[in-house]
């Protein structure tokens, strides 16, 4: 008897010692998770604000710079680098407190997620000593908040540039919009649209209005919950009037002919299955972060609200014209599981605060640099009016350069999370047949 | 080459309208006021083998679209319009061969061994009265035999060709003479409201109907009705489109088995342009209650279709353009010429065995209402003769899938004939005959031929009809992953489609038809060709099934329907992109298995700039070519004197005993692709994107 209350007195004590200690756990966890600049910015030798780093003073800033923004930078193609101010990129709270909530969890199991309601699956500081802690970024970034729980963008310009002579060969005018179909947690409906007996996660839907020739395509992904399963896909020809389904396995093929595939988009457009991911170490690195309403913008594609793009800079007119802060980012490699694919690996860099990929690096399979892939991003407080208070880090600008054929792509548009503007009824094939958006 | 002043202004126009473009101000796809509007201009030229220029089209195209505020619970609200007008120079350019200088004087076979030369002009046939080649066969001088003969003042020999000449000769089959310029030019053989294009019609091809309003290409306005359902938690919507439009069902490329709402425009390119611009818009209501998720279905739609349009059948082309699928344009319009002012027609008649070997036929007058088409029925509006379909469509886990019925009338022409065609005129009205046999042709007692039109069976003289047809279908796709392959798969089933059939004394029967297209898709990396970007190899099958199909084998071949009873057209379409797209090469090819009829099409699109687009490329067939099948001359409709009894046919029963010819209805089995055997062309389109 006296065993048994010893050994009750003792579990007592112990949770009266030990739920503190966990909730301090937590803390420490979204703390170190959402705001890692609490404490202070990430600083670094001579990187302050309003420097200019270019080729002449690039060997200075390596330490701060990926490889590939450092080379192109040392051969002058890539412009030169204005740092801004590092800014906390505040995510949403009800993302945060849904992170909150699953701490500890989740597990990674059969390739799929188990025990992942909303927020942040993996919110843990990685461990290079954990061999799984490349896939459990690779699922923060799958679950990551940077577009909200659905998005619009348009309208959307992709220009086609020839880098050695700046000439522009094709610009496309799109659309696209997503959509979480689950893990909702800003706009209704929290947590799921409903019904979806497809088990959707994610989808993306695209149209092109112009030029003549891809008129009226539209695009549409549907990315499973499960990843182990492969996405459905639908692509309508405005020549066909009709949706035919794509085989989604494909996904390194130039998306339009841009140089950009469908496997680009958002930093990573696939599944965390199609690829080995390897954690490569957490860095503080300058990135394409920056608040949009006071960078330089260009007075190109007039829009009635006054809205304004941002421009385009450096060899060809490739380069978003921003400024680049110091970041802490998670450096991710990931090798395709198909070993058909062209590509070899790409290198993933992820902000460790909003779980964006605002750099990836893309190489083919003799291991040489193919592309770099620029993803400019702004928070939504420095942006629209009516993104103010949603909290996320949005699309704001890309360059994709392809340095192998001298050619790049870029993109100029306006981001805006709406849940109004993207609805659920968008993103189903029949949507499409009508004609879409 | 005959140039009119007003075909030279409009080719003025056009020349300053690409020299604009040319050298113009490039200008972007663009919004006024609150209007988004594209505007293209296109000229497409072909040359054709032995022939020239076979099209000189300029096509200008203006699309229109702005969106409205809800209008109450109304939203989604939308008007799009889409105007096209055409301009087609060969009509100018090469009337000789397409227009008003079209045609001229024939020559038409004669095997019968009475005439030396193995032909005769149009109007020196046998009975007719006017070639003593024929001796006592020439009948009286003059005045010819019976109700043969005709007045060649009523039908020259002038303007015409032979039917099927640009693909065979006739092979010692039928054959006969066929009007080919302009309806305005040479009225003969044309069908009021159906193939009676005039020369501006055939220039200026929307704006030939004054009540159809081509050149308002679609028209139609859309809403939405959002509503709370107890079935989704999301918002389910009824959508509307009202207005001229085109209604696409199915999932398959160039085959049109659920695809079959509105009528098609052959005349325009025959099978090769999209079917986006070939397909007729017609005034249509639809309805879609878009469901969404429900239950185990991801997506969920339900489609009422109102197609309230008067009827309109596929543009088969007029005879003496260049673009007449099947070559139906010159046999319809060379029987409808026979039928109104009688005509010569080769290898009809047979030479009396005694006078020559049996099957030796002698090519021959026929009168006025004697053989032929007299008239198209194209039904009226009435409400009854409007179209109505629904259709179920969804997602089902990984499948797509649609269930599809509609009631429509067939937009392919079936011509009732013989026991149920018009009352013809027997030839052989006023003779007498020596003796008493007591045939239904027969005055009663005096041995003279009924003077009365009546229905022969087994005649051909046929009425153009459009029949009634059930069709019940569906469509589904899905990706067969470990090939990384989309399929899709389309069938149907028809009710009442008529096919021809020389078994039936009306010349015609109906069969179910059964159809189905299993297409194939695959993106695949060729490096070696390719770094970038894959190729798209898509492949089809096209299968057709007649389960009432009816063949016998006759004493001199087969009898009964031509068409076959299962056949397949496969199709493989490949394409590739270079240079950031803006080079496409693209290679298509067809092979239609029964016919033993190829085309291939390869071309290149090259984005000059933003906003136009060259395409070059060629289009050639080859095969078997024509095919031959039987023609009814053998179906003695006026026994005893068109038995074929020397070849062991019945003396006074009617019926066909299987004797062959390319015409009439070699082209059932020779399809589209062989029908066009001898339609090879080297084509340029230049695209500009001006607004």
């Amino acid at each position: 008897m006296k065993r048994i209350t010893r050994s009750v007195l003792a579990m007592f004590v112990g949770t009266l010692f030990t739920a503190p200690a966990l909730a301090q756990s937590a803390d420490n966890v979204i703390n170190q998770a959402f705001y890692p600049y609490k404490a202070g910015a990430p600083t670094a030798a001579g990187v302050n604000v309003g420097v200019v780093i270019d080729k002449n003073n690039a060997d200075q800033f390596k330490a701060v710079l990926d490889p590939v923004t450092y080379d192109l930078l040392k051969k002058g193609e890539q412009p030169a680098i204005k740092v801004g101010p590092t800014d906390s990129f505040e995510v949403h709270p009800k993302y945060v407190e849904a992170t909150r909530q699953n701490i500890g969890k989740v597990k990674i199991v059969g390739g799929n997620l188990e025990g992942y309601s909303a927020g942040r699956p993996f919110p843990e500081q990685p461990s290079s000593s954990d061999p799984d802690a490349g896939r459990k970024l690779a699922f923060n970034f799958r679950h990551t908040f940077s577009a909200g729980d659905n998005v619009q963008i348009k309208p959307f310009y992709w220009k086609y540039r020839n880098a050695a002579t700046g000439k522009v060969d094709r610009t496309v005018e799109f659309q696209f919009n997503f959509l979480n179909f689950k893990h909702r947690v800003a706009e209704e409906p929290i947590p799921a649209v409903s019904p979806n007996p497809n088990d959707y996660f994610r989808g993306i839907y695209g149209k092109a209005f112009s030029p003549q020739d891809v008129q009226d395509t539209q695009l549409m992904i549907l990315n499973f919950d499960q990843d182990q399963k492969a996405s459905d896909g639908y692509l309508y020809l405005g020549f066909q009037r009709r949706v035919r389904r794509l085989e989604t396995s494909q996904t390194t093929d130039a998306f339009l002919g841009s140089d950009l595939m469908i496997q680009d988009f958002e930093g990573y457009f696939g599944r965390v299955a199609e690829m080995n991911w390897t954690f490569k170490g957490t860095k503080t690195l300058l990135m394409p972060l920056y608040r949009h309403n006071e960078q330089k913008l260009s007075d190109e594609y007039k829009q009635p609200d006054g809205y304004k793009f941002v421009a385009m800079t450096g060899k060809g007119e490739c380069f978003p014209d921003v400024t680049w802060q110091l970041r802490q980012v998670h450096e991710l490699e990931m090798t395709p599981v198909d070993k058909s694919s062209p590509v070899g690996r790409r290198v993933m860099y992820l902000d460790s605060q909003t779980f964006v990929a605002p750099r990836t690096l893309i190489y083919d399979r003799a291991g040489k640099l193919w592309k770099s892939w620029t993803i400019g991003h702004t928070s939504t407080e420095h942006h629209l009016p009516s993104n103010k208070g949603k909290f996320a880090a949005i699309y704001d600008s890309f360059g994709m350069f392809d340095v192998q054929n001298q050619r790049c792509t870029t993109g100029q548009f306006r981001t805006e999370i709406d849940g109004s503007k993207s609805p659920v009824r968008m993103f189903n094939p029949q949507f499409m047949r009508s004609g879409g958006a | 080459m005959r140039i009119s002043g007003k075909a030279l202004g409009s080719l003025a126009m056009g020349l300053c309208a690409w020299g604009l473009v040319l050298h113009g101000k490039t200008v972007q796809a663009g919004e006024l006021g609150a209007w988004r509007i594209n505007g293209f201009l296109e000229n497409d030229t072909r040359v054709r083998k032995d022939v020239g220029l076979s099209k000189e089209r300029n096509t200008l195209r203006l699309e229109a679209d702005r969106e409205f505020d809800d209008l109450g619970a109304f939203t989604g609200n939308s008007l799009t319009l889409k105007l096209r007008g055409t301009y087609d120079g060969v009509y100018d350019l090469n009337s000789k061969e397409y227009g008003r200088d079209a045609g001229g004087p024939i020559c038409l076979e004669d095997t019968s061994g009475l005439i030396p030369a193995g032909c005769v002009a149009h109007g020196r046939g046998a009975f007719g009265g006017n070639n003593l080649q024929y001796g006592v066969f020439n009948g009286v001088p003059g005045a010819g035999l019976g109700q043969f003969g005709f007045n060649l003042a009523n039908n020259p020999n002038d303007g015409m060709i032979v039917l099927g000449e640009p693909l065979h000769r006739p092979g010692g089959g039928v054959a006969f003479g066929v009007p080919v310029r302009p309806c305005d030019v040479d009225s003969r053989g044309c069908l009021s409201g159906y193939m009676d294009g005039t020369e501006n019609d055939l220039r200026f091809p929307e704006f030939a109907d004054g009540d159809r309003l081509d050149w308002l290409r679609e028209a139609y306005f859309d809403s939405s009705l959002p509503f709370s359902s107890p079935l989704s938690d999301e918002e389910q919507e009824l959508f509307f489109r009202v207005g001229k439009q085109q209604v696409i069902w199915g999932r398959t490329d160039l085959f049109r088995v659920l695809d079959v709402i509105n009528p098609v425009d052959y005349s325009r390119n025959n099978i090769y342009d999209e079917l986006q611009d070939i397909r007729i818009p017609m005034w249509i209501a639809t309805a879609e209650y878009r469901m969404g998720p429900v239950g185990a279905l991801q997506d969920l739609n339900w489609q009422v279709v109102w197609n309230f349009d008067k009827f309109r059948p596929n543009s088969l082309g007029q005879c003496g353009t260049a673009n007449v699928i099947l070559d139906a344009g010159c046999f319809f319009r060379g029987m409808k010429n026979l039928w109104d002012n009688g005509g010569t027609v080769s290898n009809f008649a047979l030479v009396p065995p005694i006078l020559g070997q049996p099957g030796m036929a002698m090519t021959t007058d026929f009168g006025p209402n004697q053989v032929g088409i007299r008239d198209v029925q194209l039904p009226n509006w009435t409400l009854s003769n409007t179209q109505i379909g629904m259709k179920f469509e969804g997602v089902l886990g990984d499948v797509s899938f649609s269930l599809n019925g509609l009631l429509y009338r067939s937009q392919l022409p079936s011509l009732h004939g013989g026991s149920k065609g018009p009352p013809a005129i027997s030839p052989f009205a006023n003779l007498l005959l020596p003796v008493d046999l007591q045939l239904p042709e027969l005055l009663p007692g005096v041995g003279q031929y009924n003077t009365e039109p009546r229905q022969v069976p087994y005649l051909i003289a046929f009425d153009i009809a459009f029949p009634r047809v059930k069709l019940l279908g569906g469509s589904l796709d899905f990706t067969i992953a470990p090939i990384k392959t989309v399929a899709r798969i389309e069938a149907a089933m028809t009710w009442g489609e008529e096919f021809p059939n020389t078994l039936r004394p009306s010349l015609y029967s109906e069969s179910r038809v059964a159809r189905y297209v299993v297409g194939l898709d695959r993106l695949t990396f060729i490096p070696f060709l390719n770094a970038d970007r894959t190729f798209l190899f898509s492949l089809q099958i096209f299968g057709q099934h007649l389960l009432d199909h009816e063949l016998e084998q006759g004493l001199l071949g087969q009898v009964g329907m031509p068409d076959w009873k299962d056949n397949w057209i496969g199709t493989l379409y490949v394409q590739t992109w270079y240079l950031q797209d803006r080079l496409q090469p693209k290679f298509v090819m067809a092979r239609d298995w029964k016919a033993g009829a190829y085309a291939m099409q390869p071309s290149v699109d090259y984005l000059l700039s933003q906003n136009f687009k060259l395409s070059i490329g060629a289009n050639v067939k080859f095969g078997d070519g024509a095919q031959k099948f039987n023609d009814c001359r053998d179906c003695n409709p006026y026994p005893p004197f068109t038995a074929y009894a020397s070849s062991g046919g019945p003396l006074l029963e009617a019926g066909p005993i299987g004797l062959t010819g390319y015409e009439p209805l070699g082209r059932f089995r020779q399809g589209p692709l062989g029908s066009s055997d001898k339609e090879d062309e080297v084509f340029i389109n230049l695209s500009y994107q001006f607004f």
